[in-house]
């Protein structure tokens, strides 16, 4: 396959509004293409290299999964070389869990009202892309009042060493009513995996009246690799979405998330850490849209750049007219350790109600000489006043998770 | 609150300086092309060099896009629907005012601003009066002369000192730098020129009063500013437009060259015509305005308040190539009705120990949208440069809009950046504190917003910090109630 746009037969092409979708996603991809240092949203990522490097879709399945230790007590559902593995998954029974094709093919109208929701894919080109392959995923679907006792772990594998593996990932996660979950994506690899493989997901998240969820992401993916996320996600009235992305890995990485507001009183946590070195380029875009009164939002981004990486944080608060008594903060803090680092920041106020409380923040510097000063003053060697300060500075964020036990596994990756 | 009833009763309108004076007008025809850049470039008396650099930046300009990337909706600007040159007609140029044309300084005597008091007000501010398109009358320029300091109109530059225009015209702000840009450079008619030689403090504030004044005819101001070693200037740019049903076109360029421990001051009150209160007519405002920290230890500070234009669209910028050189931005925007501002600033660090600060206060009324768009960047080599941005935004009414991009690019893990941004509305509270003394609505809002701005106006000379405390109260009449 050479590029990214290859026509192969998938399963539900025979199903009308599913190949219309499709098709869809092709042609927004097909127009915008592979966005360069022209296009705006994209500017600083300038994900060039994703046009040129050839990708294949398949390598063998889940057979040789290597099961990764999480440390914690949770539920699991567990993809492979972007395939979805029944052998490794488990979960409860209350909660209706399925692959997201065979949610397609079995319950068609409640998922077809789901997967139309996504937003206007023109200024998307990766989600667009998404959806023309759209086949592989999970639905998850939480019924009114239901309140999951342990963290589901949406665990993705990679462990295709001899192609560069194009994934895609398309999930829905459905909160009833009043329910409540705790969901942990993670991503991660084998070994000392070489390879250029590309993970494009895209997650559609409905939180639903009243109902509370925490969405944990951990990308640990292999150092030459690249991915690309994108999460949709629509709070009802009351609805609390709540979520952290800690960025480790990968040469080319971003995670989106656009989450809309859409009734009174919703509430959402976009907070965000990443650590990187060498060449990666990483980037955390938000746009958190205020579409009803009495809103609120939280953004606090925290980065830590070394090598000659490149950090990127775009940041959108949107107030719609008459959405009044909103509140909106945003804040990001980068860290460079090395000559060659490199952080752009754009944090974007857009407003158009007079009665809110909006505010953004931005700061950048190095390590303070002082404090490590301080430190070695005392006997501790460079190194390890260098990390003390690191670790430091990243309890700001991970304080804000209120489950020791993931805070603790995501740290110990620092 | 009488003095105000005074000048709107006096014009008639809320807009003071909403009139049109009676002078015949030299105009070229309408349209732009290769012939009307030669008929600019003669009826000036221009050398071939400089024909050669307009009839360039035409040619780039053909192959150049109108910018669409601001936060700005306006009908689309016909190019060839416009007037490139307009001069006031006059046979021998004036040695003194009493042989300026009474009614031109009657005009300035409407703006509040005469000649004849500055004169009398002894050296204290020198004049060189923009009308329409070619500079009339320059005063004091004797005695800026005594200390070697020049001070003229760009033309006359060109004529006497062409060796600093070639020099410096275009090395800041080149053709090819952007749409608006490579317009001006192509059929500027005037602007000032001011040259600072090393080691003089300029012994009085230089001032520019601009006016848009013939029909149709778009101003493309060009001033330039050189400030050679150890030398200090402080310049003001004041601005009104007379009333018009259609828009106008203004795209200027400022150039301002900083050398070696010199320090420019530049200060702008912005007030061309913004178009009633349905969004009719005002002026369009595409300034292109730049500084080059060239030197060591120099430093330029911009300060501008804008409440006027329909739509501005204007980016003081400052470019930090000496090692400790220094940029300040301070900013007032005030928008009303349905104007629209997209306004900031470039803080471009390149040299080492360079700091620079930004402070912009927005303030949007109405039916209007205001952005605040800005650049930090630092370079790789700029070692401890350090940045502080303080963007605040008011909004008044819930018809109106406030938004800010800042854009914070840093290469260097020494330097220091810091950006804050808030948006909020003028509180009850502080309101009903102030109705509870006894001060009407109007006036407390003009009270608090004057306290707002504090911060940016006490970075304005005295003069013009008068005359912009007065504007501001004027754009936000009918904002409230």
């Amino acid at each position: 396959m050479a590029g990214l746009v290859e026509n192969i037969s998938l399963i539900g092409d025979e199903i009308p509004w599913l190949k219309a979708l499709r098709r869809k996603g092709e042609e927004a991809f097909l127009k915008s293409g592979v966005p360069g240092a022209k296009t705006e949203a994209w500017k600083y990522l300038k994900p060039k290299e994703l046009a040129t490097d050839d990708y294949v879709f398949s390598c063998g399945g889940c057979s040789q999964k290597v099961k990764q230790e999480i440390p914690f007590s949770c539920y699991r559902i567990c993809f492979e070389n972007g395939r979805f593995c029944p052998e490794g998954s488990f979960f409860p029974e209350e909660i209706e869990v399925l692959p997201l094709i065979e949610a397609i093919l079995t319950k068609s109208s409640e998922i077809q009202f789901w997967l139309k929701q996504i937003c206007d894919l023109n200024k998307f080109p990766f989600a667009a892309l998404n959806q023309k392959y759209l086949n592989e995923g999970v639905y998850i679907h939480l019924p009114q009042g239901f309140v999951l006792d342990k963290p589901l772990v949406l665990d993705v594998h990679t462990s295709c060493e001899d192609k560069n593996l194009f994934s895609n990932l398309h999930n829905v996660v459905v909160l009833d009513k009043s329910s409540k979950a705790e969901v942990v994506e993670y991503y991660h690899y084998d070994g000392e995996l070489k390879s250029h493989y590309f993970n494009n997901v895209v997650n559609q998240i409905f939180v639903g009246k009243g109902a509370n969820l925490k969405h944990i992401k951990f990308q640990n993916e292999a150092f030459k690799a690249s991915h690309i996320a994108f999460s949709h996600v629509l709070v009802d009235e009351k609805g609390l979405y709540d979520s952290f992305c800690l960025q480790r890995g990968a040469d080319l990485a971003r995670n989106e998330s656009r989450v809309i507001l859409r009734q009174q009183e919703a509430e959402c946590v976009v907070n965000a850490a990443y650590k990187i070195d060498g060449w990666a380029k990483v980037d955390t875009t938000t746009d958190v849209e205020h579409l009803a009164v009495a809103t609120k939002s939280h953004q606090l981004v925290k980065g830590v750049i070394g090598g000659q990486a490149k950090g990127i944080f775009q940041g959108k608060i949107h107030i719609a007219q008459d959405c009044v008594a909103t509140e909106g903060n945003q804040l990001h803090k980068a860290l460079l350790l090395s000559d060659e680092a490199e952080v752009d920041v754009k944090p974007e106020l857009e407003i158009f109600a007079d009665d809110v409380k909006c505010s953004h923040g931005a700061a950048s510097g190095e390590l303070d000489e002082e404090q490590l000063f301080y430190m070695r003053s005392r006997g501790i060697g460079y190194e390890e006043a260098r990390q003390l300060l690191i670790s430091a500075y990243f309890e700001e964020v991970f304080a804000l998770l209120d489950n020791q036990d993931i805070s603790n596994w995501l740290k110990s990756f620092l | 609150m009488n003095k105000l009833d005074n000048i709107i009763d006096e014009s008639g309108d809320k807009y003071k300086y909403g009139f049109t004076t009676d002078i015949e007008a030299d105009s070229a025809p309408k349209g732009l092309n290769e012939d009307i850049i030669r008929l600019i470039s003669t009826k000036k008396g221009e050398p071939e060099w400089l024909l050669d650099f307009r009839l360039k930046a035409f040619e780039f300009w053909q192959g150049m896009k109108e910018p669409t990337w601001a936060k700005l909706k306006y009908d689309k600007i016909d190019y060839q629907d416009l007037c490139y040159y307009s001069a006031p007609k006059q046979k021998v140029r004036p040695q003194s005012l009493d042989e300026v044309d009474p009614e031109l300084i009657k005009t300035y005597e409407k703006l509040g601003i005469p000649l004849k008091e500055q004169e009398a007000l002894a050296g204290v501010v020198a004049v060189d009066a923009v009308f329409d398109s070619v500079s009339v009358a320059t005063t004091y320029r004797a005695k800026l002369a005594e200390q070697g300091v020049i001070f003229c109109s760009i033309s006359e530059a060109v004529k006497e000192h062409p060796e600093l225009v070639r020099q410096y015209l275009g090395s800041v702000v080149p053709y090819t730098d952007n749409f608006f840009a490579c317009l001006n450079s192509a059929v500027f008619t005037d602007g000032s020129f001011v040259y600072i030689p090393k080691g003089i403090r300029c012994p009085m504030e230089l001032s520019t009063y601009f006016r848009i004044n013939a029909q149709n005819t778009g101003q493309f101001e060009r001033t330039l500013i050189i400030a050679d070693d150890d030398s200090y200037v402080s310049y003001l740019e004041g601005c009104t437009a007379p009333q018009r049903d259609e828009n106008q076109l203004h795209a200027a360029i400022v150039e301002i060259v900083v050398l070696k421990n010199a320090e420019v001051k530049y200060s702008t009150v912005q007030n061309w015509y913004p178009g009633d209160k349905d969004g009719k007519g005002g002026v369009y405002n595409f300034v292109t305005k730049r500084a080059a920290c060239r030197g060591e230890n120099s430093k330029v500070s911009w300060t501008q308040v804008e409440t006027g234009s329909a739509v501005t669209w204007k980016y003081p910028s400052c470019v930090l190539q000496g090692d400790n050189s220094v940029g300040e931005f301070y900013s007032v925007a005030i928008t009303n009705n349905h104007q629209q501002a997209d306004t900031g600033t470039k803080m471009i660090h390149i040299g080492k120990n360079t700091s620079s600060k930004i402070i912009s206060k927005g303030i949007s009324a109405g039916f209007s949208n205001q952005t605040y768009r800005g650049l930090v960047r630092v370079a790789p080599g700029a070692r401890n440069a350090r940045n502080y941005s303080q963007c605040d935004s008011l909004l008044i009414g819930s018809n109106c809009g406030s938004h800010t991009v800042p854009y914070i690019e840093n290469r260097n893990k020494t330097a220091v950046l810091e950006h804050e941004a808030t948006t909020s509305k003028i509180s009850d509270e502080q309101l009903f504190y102030c109705q509870q003394r006894g001060i009407g609505e109007e006036d407390a809002v003009s009270l608090i917003v004057n306290g707002f701005c504090k911060e940016v106006m006490q970075h304005l000379p005295m003069e013009f910090a008068i005359e912009a405390a007065k504007l501001i109260n004027i754009s936000l009449e009918g904002s409230v109630g």
